[in-house]
């Protein structure tokens, strides 16, 4: 379970002015949910994600996963706990554009220091299940947006993490990847892994693979 | 008052340790005073933050003080060269009443912003940080330190007059100068040496037993006992002269700057030694002082010994 207790985030930006991303939030997110986060840019979906995901820290309130409290973790043990738990997909992809798309998805499994034969096997079941085994060689900076964007989903689950999290994932897709995408999600759901993503893309509203929708406006959760 | 190139370095590198220790000073204060690991405030987010910063300072301090310290003892050299009467960094230490204790203040420093970088990653290791606010209060003291030591380090240069004839180190550590330092050298070699290795052997049972209170005293009785009879005995046949007993020559060209390497060694070997006795270590990590401690002080052992063992293979006397 993943809960979020009155927190609080800001940006200073000088001395005196500061910006707040996030307004005394609290939320209960359970195993397994499917969890749509709605809102405008500027409304604190990106900095929700990166709080759950131990990449920042609030500024007030905590931030507890499986009664592992994230905020209040060093930076030692904020990489280990990304690394056990977290799958994170960019709006970007952030991938490095001029290795190859194996190297790209093998990148989480560097420092668990795995044998070389259970790479490969755990590399080889990830690209099957995402489509893009026949690409394995190629530079990713020559793929197409579609095809970036499953190396970045790959990659984010090579790890086996019980959260992902996707940041306006279809910012940069049109409507027919935008759906390849749904269904990418649609299959973990059936993993029983904890999925949010923030977005808003209408694609994602409504619809029945999503457990719960919540709506952000100006950094306060208001539905 | 001298300002070479070496001297306005140091100036310059005091004057940036003592501007972002002084931001550390101020942030470990307001951590002393106020951290609290389970409290989920404002404040407290703001602490972490500080205790960040603050640890990196420390670490860059440290980084560059100790490959300053050898420059610092290599300007001491230098320096022996235009001061009227210096033959090496004894006579200029010697040439104001701040140079042993710069010295002194400077190697107790180094030892101490060591441990502080030990306890540093030790506090790393557990999630609730342990030793935050026993790091900070440490680094309050450190920083009287530093400042003592800059402060010592500018009178000192302030003071060396190049006017004045300053003795050498063949009179400073002569058994007729007086000095305590060289009624100590003057004790009975076979007293000096037995104590060596007596004190060695026994770091070695203490490693064999893992009895690491004991390891650590007798590190520090290591130090004590290494440094007299370096000056006293291990020197001379560096030297191959009898009479010559000084901590500094050996830095020099003429002797391949041999000195550097067997000071680095004791400080390795004796500080990894003293450690254990100060902080709570895994069996593991334990084991890793340990054994740095005793391969150190081995290396430091054998490569004093091979000195007097070698001239006397060469010529069939001892000195």
């Amino acid at each position: 379970m993943i809960e979020i207790k009155n927190v609080t985030k800001s940006y200073e930006l000088n001395v005196q002015e500061s910006v707040v991303a996030l307004k005394d939030i609290d939320l209960r997110l359970n195993e397994g949910e499917v969890v749509v986060i709605k809102g405008a840019s500027g409304s604190g979906k990106s900095t929700l994600l990166s709080l759950i995901a131990a990449m920042s820290k609030p500024t007030l309130g905590e931030v507890v996963v499986d009664s592992q409290r994230v905020s209040k973790l060093s930076d030692r043990f904020a990489s280990l706990y990304r690394r056990e738990n977290i799958g994170f997909i960019f709006q970007k992809y952030n991938l490095i554009s001029t290795l190859s798309v194996f190297d790209n998805i093998m990148t989480p499994l560097i420092p668990l220091n795995l044998e070389t034969k259970e790479i490969q096997k755990r590399l080889k079941s990830v690209m099957e299940l995402f489509e893009i085994e026949h690409k394995r060689d190629v530079i990713v900076k020559n793929l197409s947006g579609g095809e970036q964007q499953r190396v970045a989903i790959a990659r984010s689950y090579v790890n086996s993490p019980k959260i992902i999290l996707a940041d306006e994932p279809t910012a940069n897709l049109d409507e027919k990847l935008s759906l390849n995408f749904i269904e990418i999600i649609k299959k973990l759901k059936g993993e029983k892994r904890t999925i949010i993503i923030a977005t808003h893309d209408p694609l994602f509203f409504g619809e029945d693979f999503v457990d719960r929708e919540i709506e952000m406006r100006n950094g306060e959760v208001i539905s | 008052m001298i300002l070479s190139s070496e001297i306005l370095t140091l100036y310059i590198l005091n004057g940036l340790f003592l501007f972002f220790a002084s931001i550390a000073l101020y942030l470990s204060i307001k951590i002393v005073l106020h951290w609290d690991p389970n409290a989920t405030t404002k404040l407290q987010y703001r602490l972490e933050n500080y205790s960040y910063l603050s640890a990196t300072i420390v670490k860059f301090i440290f980084a560059i003080k100790v490959p300053l310290f050898i420059f610092f003892i290599f300007t001491l050299d230098k320096l022996s060269n235009i001061i009227s009467g210096a033959m090496c960094g004894a006579g200029v230490v010697d040439a104001t009443t701040y140079g042993s204790y710069i010295l002194l203040l400077k190697v107790l420093n180094l030892y101490l912003f060591a441990y502080w970088i030990v306890l540093n990653k030790q506090d790393s290791q557990f999630k609730l940080q342990p030793y935050v606010k026993q790091k900070f209060m440490l680094f309050i003291a450190l920083y009287i330190l530093l400042v003592s030591e800059i402060v010592l380090e500018s009178l000192m240069f302030g003071a060396i007059d190049l006017e004045s004839v300053v003795d050498c180190c063949g009179v400073i550590y002569s058994s007729s100068s007086g000095t305590y330092i060289a009624s100590v050298l003057a004790l009975d070699t076979t007293l000096l040496l037995s104590l060596f290795y007596g004190v060695f052997l026994l770091i070695a049972l203490a490693y064999y037993y893992r009895v690491k209170y004991l390891f650590s005293i007798l590190n520090l009785l290591f130090i004590i006992i290494s440094l007299v009879t370096l000056i006293a005995f291990f020197g001379t046949y560096i030297y191959e002269l009898p009479t010559h007993k000084c901590p500094f020559c050996f830095l020099q060209k003429e002797y391949n700057y041999v000195g550097y390497g067997l000071y680095i060694s004791l400080f390795i070997g004796t500080f990894n030694g003293l450690v254990l006795a100060f902080i709570e270590f895994t069996e593991k990590e334990s084991e890793k002082f340990y054994k740095l401690s005793l391969l150190f002080n081995l290396l430091y052992t054998l490569s004093v010994t091979y000195y007097p063992v070698m001239f006397y293979i060469k010529n069939g006397v001892w000195l």
